[in-house]
């Protein structure tokens, strides 16, 4: 490990960013000591499609070049960051985890979020495998390989965003930006044993990302620390009247009410679903992070498996509509995992998709109202910790049902509704489990807080991985 | 319960053709997919409640 290796672990985002805007370590040395990293590890961890080598020391030289001029690059200056396969990087074609996408023309500029984190100064270094057009949970992808996960490497990494997450946890880069439409960033920050925030759906802009579910779509960050996750998701806060769905809302920071934002909160644990359908490291988890955060008593949503279920109906039916035409003209190109489910959702019923509708806002009233008494709501974010890469069936509340279907039992609910969340890796046995820190819409604020509290309390951490 | 049969009927309504080499497995995510479906129906959801065009948290 080198100096700067040390340095990373110890701080993250912010201590680079710091340093660089100290001038005490060069943008352009940062950027060599990850591509280096990356260039010995990611061989083994398969987290990127693509590295972007020229391109990130071009950035970290303008980085450079400002602080030597006396002008601040930004809150992210130098910091080393990655995208999802799925959003748009200029001069390349968005290929989404497909081979089905190669024909699409280059993109023309990035997507909005990636060039709100470059204008904060950070420098994106290359384009994060995926489960195919973001359909699993494992990124186990049949064109680009799996991605292993750094914390034991017979694991899967979690997905669909599950190269982002990898990369994070080791040290490949110092933040990533992934998707999560049913649990996309909450599945692999459990997996990888890294902090994750799906914002409020409509927070930040889709605009020059693939869509899978154009209603289930949230973007968001990871990073190794609460703090540096809240400062790398302030840079990307802002409307935009691309994204039909982004709400016209000011920018609401979090950095500055991170310290004392935790008191006083009225914290829950979700029972019923949540519980039965974890196993005990994670239930266990959830208890130690509600001890911690004082929380009191329980809550039940009733309508939680319904939620579930119109949350997958959707997801197959929109997807299936969604890829119509390639499934009508190249369906042998797809993933069969993915070509599968997406050919079944597209011969679904319409009174299915009505009606799942028609429970989303059904359920929604039901969560808003659990709100009303309280401020947070807790619940593991997977039903296991990371599973073998290739393991066909996971045990969920006494049954082996299959992995890839069951992994989002419990985000899916949750996403669908729209919620912002944080998850935070607890270290409870061998592999780390990640709780969903759950808060009303656009309490993001209110969510990180806590997240951090849990993290000084040395119950919440994400050591960076050494993989071998 | 849905058949091989089934799915390539729906499927030349809906303007799809499926590979043969394919079918085993869209009629296992069609099982999976109809069982959920059996959840969403029960019990009955208010007449009020209205599906979401757009949904906003």
């Amino acid at each position: 490990m080198n100096m700067l290796d040390c340095l990373t672990e110890l701080y993250g985002v912010c201590a680079i960013a710091d340093s660089i805007r100290r001038g005490e370590v060069t943008a352009v040395s940062v950027i060599e000591s990850r591509l280096e990293r990356i260039k010995r590890l990611d061989p083994l961890l398969n987290c990127f499609t693509a590295v972007l080598e020229d391109r990130a020391f071009d950035m970290a030289a303008k980085v450079d070049a400002m602080v030597a001029g006396g002008r601040d690059p930004g809150p992210l200056a130098g910091v080393p960051f990655g995208v999802k396969d799925n959003y748009d990087v200029t001069g390349r074609v968005t290929l989404a985890g497909s081979i089905i996408n190669r024909l699409r023309a280059p993109a023309t500029v990035d997507a909005l979020i990636a060039q709100r984190a470059a204008k904060a100064g950070a420098v994106l270094v290359g384009t994060q495998n995926m489960d195919e057009f973001a359909y699993g949970f494992t990124t186990e992808n049949a064109h680009y390989g799996a991605t292993h996960n750094p914390r034991d490497m017979a694991r899967s990494a979690g997905g669909s965003s599950g190269g982002s997450a990898a990369a994070v946890a080791a040290g490949l880069t110092e933040f990533s930006l992934g998707t999560d439409t049913n649990g996309s960033i909450r599945v692999p920050s459990s997996f990888c044993g890294i902090f994750g925030l799906k914002p409020t759906f409509g927070r930040l802009p889709r605009t020059g990302t693939f869509p899978f579910v154009h209603d289930l779509d949230h973007l968001g960050p990871f990073a190794r620390s609460v703090h540096d996750l809240a400062t790398v998701y302030d840079a990307l806060q802002g409307f935009d009247r691309h994204d039909v769905a982004c709400a016209e809302r000011p920018n609401e920071p979090t950095v500055a009410g991170l310290e004392h934002g935790a008191s006083g909160l009225r914290v829950a644990v979700l029972d019923g679903w949540f519980q039965d359908m974890a196993d005990v490291q994670g239930r266990d988890a959830v208890q130690k992070v509600a001890d911690i955060l004082g929380a009191k008593g329980k809550v039940t949503l009733p309508g939680t498996q319904r939620a579930r279920a119109a949350a997958f109906m959707l997801t197959a039916t929109s997807g299936g509509n969604l890829h119509r035409e390639a499934l009508r003209s190249q369906a042998g190109d797809f993933d069969p995992a993915t070509r599968d489910r997406l050919l079944a959702g597209a011969l679904m019923p319409a009174d299915a998709v009505l009606q799942a509708q028609r429970v989303r806002q059904d359920y929604r009233a039901e969560v808003l109202t659990a709100f009303r008494s309280h401020d947070l709501l807790l619940a593991p974010a997977t039903p296991c910790t990371a599973v073998l890469l290739g393991q066909p069936t996971i045990s969920v509340n006494g049954a082996d049902v299959p992995t890839r279907a069951n992994i989002g039992v419990l985000t899916q609910p949750l996403s669908f509704i729209g919620l912002p969340i944080v998850t935070i890796p607890i270290a409870n046995g061998a592999m780390p489990i990640g709780v969903q820190i759950i808060a009303a819409p656009w309490r993001e604020d209110v969510a990180l807080a806590a997240a951090l509290r849990v993290e000084r309390a040395g119950l919440a951490g994400a050591p960076m991985a050494e993989p071998c | 319960m849905i058949e091989e049969e089934d799915v390539e009927r729906l499927a030349k309504v809906a303007g799809l053709s499926i590979d043969p080499a394919h079918l085993p497995g869209v009629l296992t995510n069609m099982r999976i997919l109809l069982a959920q479906a059996d959840y969403l129906m029960t019990p009955p959801i208010a007449a009020e409640v209205e599906p979401a065009a757009a949904y906003r948290a």
